[in-house]
């Protein structure tokens, strides 16, 4: 009996991807111990889940039709649904996104260009790139409930929290692309003697501006979804409005229709998004055009479809 | 012939690590319209001098003087380089390509602007119309031929307007007619403009045939070809401008 343990043991520990997970399981046991959480935790859920689906179902979609006399900032539009909390959230969600894309972009550029070692001093691309950083240690969510008491509730303050995250994400994302391109041209640059801001602005973001087009509206497609996160703090768009009906009414027949708009909307948007960037990926004759539905339902599409 | 050197090398250790310098003892002038070609083997460093030459890598010890002031200072414009791979940017038009050539005689407000003058647009139309490509004008320089690209590249030097012009292996593997229309370009930027060029070139026969002077890279430095090489390397005359 001690000989089989002790050749079950040998056998273990010959083999790293059993230690590895033996290793990762205590760790994990440890983990939920530490965190006390126990599995009547998880029979309360399923019971709670019972009764918001119960609630939610079926899913009010008068919050497409009906006005939103609440709503802010106030709706002037005669017309109910184009003032329905739907309506209203969604646009404003787009609104956030569209704002926080452009205004990022604007800022980021310049920002990726001095952090882009390839075309900065090594000692202001570090700056540079510690500032990206400490802008990316934050979530949108984080920001936009700093933006909420430093302007108050609204739309002002998903867009400030929105272009804050955007510009350390995206400029992280255009250094690298930025510090891809290739040598020669800016070479052919620097032998001209032209001054670093030009050698960025003429040789190196024209050479990479199909990677920044396409992470512009990459970055455009994230902000929607997170766009709607950021309204459960009171930065605006449609995560106001889902807020609203949570606390206090908890109308999740409501909250559940706003999820399905957001939903159709956003899917919609990665569509458009991905058709759009498709043209702007370089040797694409490989990449599969984007599908309707793989992307309503992503494990329909098989990945040599 | 202006007899002060344009570009001179004085005792210049060329290379990236001063333990183990890629070229020792070099020692090079080149005179206001002249073309002089330098051959040698592939990694013996004929694109690492071009590279020092143009000022983006420092050279480990020696000179390198332009017009008698260090090459760091030298004006801004003066130097252009079509590097082996020419250096186009990628998925831009070939107008735009060659009017880069105009940037280092823009204004700070013309290039914040993107708004080049009158005289920059109509530079540019003819440096395009010299290299025969009036009809390509608009279309991405991805989508050229190798020859075409050449073209663009020397388009681009011929709006800069540089007084030393560094070409490294821009004749590539052309055939011979494409290299001679080349060689002819080259040319006509040393006649019209009084430009230097210094040309790389891997085919020491072609080189010795449109060059002033061809010198080689050989045992680590730069020396002149022997008699006898000159004789192997007779002129060929499907290389001569003036066929």
């Amino acid at each position: 009996m001690m000989g089989e343990a002790q050749r079950f043991f040998q056998f273990v520990l010959r083999r790293p991807i059993l230690r590895t997970a033996i290793v990762l399981s205590i760790m994990a046991i440890l983990t939920i111990l530490h965190l006390e959480i126990t599995l009547s935790r998880l029979g309360d859920a399923a019971s709670n889940l019972v009764i918001i689906a119960g609630e939610a179902w079926p899913p009010d979609f008068s919050v497409l039709t009906n006005r939103a006399a609440w709503a802010y900032p106030p709706c002037e539009m005669q017309t109910d649904w184009m003032c329905s909390p739907a309506v209203l959230g969604m646009t404003q969600t787009l609104e956030i996104a569209f704002l926080a894309t452009i205004f990022g972009m604007a800022m980021s550029l310049p920002l990726a260009a001095a952090a882009a070692t390839n075309l900065s001093p090594p000692l202001l691309a570090q700056v540079v790139r510690q500032i990206l950083a400490a802008l990316r240690v934050l979530p949108s969510l984080i920001w936009a409930l700093i933006f909420v008491i430093l302007v108050g509730i609204g739309p002002l303050a998903g867009v400030l929290a929105m272009t804050m995250y955007t510009v350390g994400y995206l400029g992280k994302l255009q250094y690298e692309a930025l510090e891809g391109v290739s040598r020669e041209p800016l070479e052919v640059a620097r032998a001209m003697g032209l001054p670093r801001w030009q050698i960025a602005r003429f040789f190196a973001i024209p050479e990479a501006a199909n990677s920044l087009i396409s992470q512009m509206l990459f970055m455009f497609e994230y902000n929607v979804r997170h766009g709607s996160v950021v309204g459960l703090v009171g930065a605006g768009g449609i995560g106001w409005y889902m807020q609203y009906y949570l606390e206090p009414f908890k109308l999740y027949d409501r909250v559940l229709a706003l999820v399905i708009v957001m939903y159709l909307v956003v899917i919609i948007i990665d569509q458009i998004s991905l058709r759009v960037r498709s043209q702007f990926i370089e040797d694409d004759e490989h990449i599969p055009r984007p599908k309707w539905r793989g992307t309503i339902v992503p494990w329909t599409e098989s990945s040599d479809d | 012939m202006n007899s002060e050197p344009i570009l001179s090398i004085q005792s210049a250790e060329i290379g990236f690590e001063d333990s183990r310098p890629l070229l020792e003892g070099c020692n090079l002038e080149i005179r206001p319209g002249e073309i002089v070609g330098i051959i040698g083997r592939s990694g013996i460093g004929k694109s690492t001098l071009i590279r020092t030459i143009a000022g983006l890598i420092r050279p480990l010890s020696g000179d390198v003087l332009f017009s008698g002031a260090n090459i760091s200072h030298s004006p801004r414009g003066a130097i252009g380089l079509i590097p082996q791979r020419l250096g186009l940017v990628q998925h831009q038009t070939v107008g735009y390509n060659v009017l880069m050539g105009a940037l280092p005689n823009s204004s700070w407000l013309q290039s914040i602007l993107s708004l080049p003058s009158a005289e920059m647009r109509d530079t540019t139309r003819k440096a395009i119309a010299a290299v025969g490509l009036e009809d390509k004008t608009l279309t991405s320089v991805n989508l050229l031929s190798g020859g075409q690209q050449r073209r663009v590249a020397i388009a681009r030097a011929m709006v800069q307007n540089p007084q030393l012009l560094l070409a490294d292996e821009c004749l590539g593997e052309l055939d011979a007619e494409t290299a001679r229309d080349i060689i002819g370009l080259l040319k006509a930027i040393v006649e019209d403009h009084g430009t230097s060029i210094l040309i790389v070139d891997h085919n020491p026969v072609r080189a010795r045939t449109f060059c002033d002077r061809v010198l080689q890279l050989r045992g680590r430095t730069i020396i002149p070809l022997s008699e006898e090489e000159q004789d192997e390397t007779t002129a060929l005359p499907q290389y001569r401008g003036d066929e």
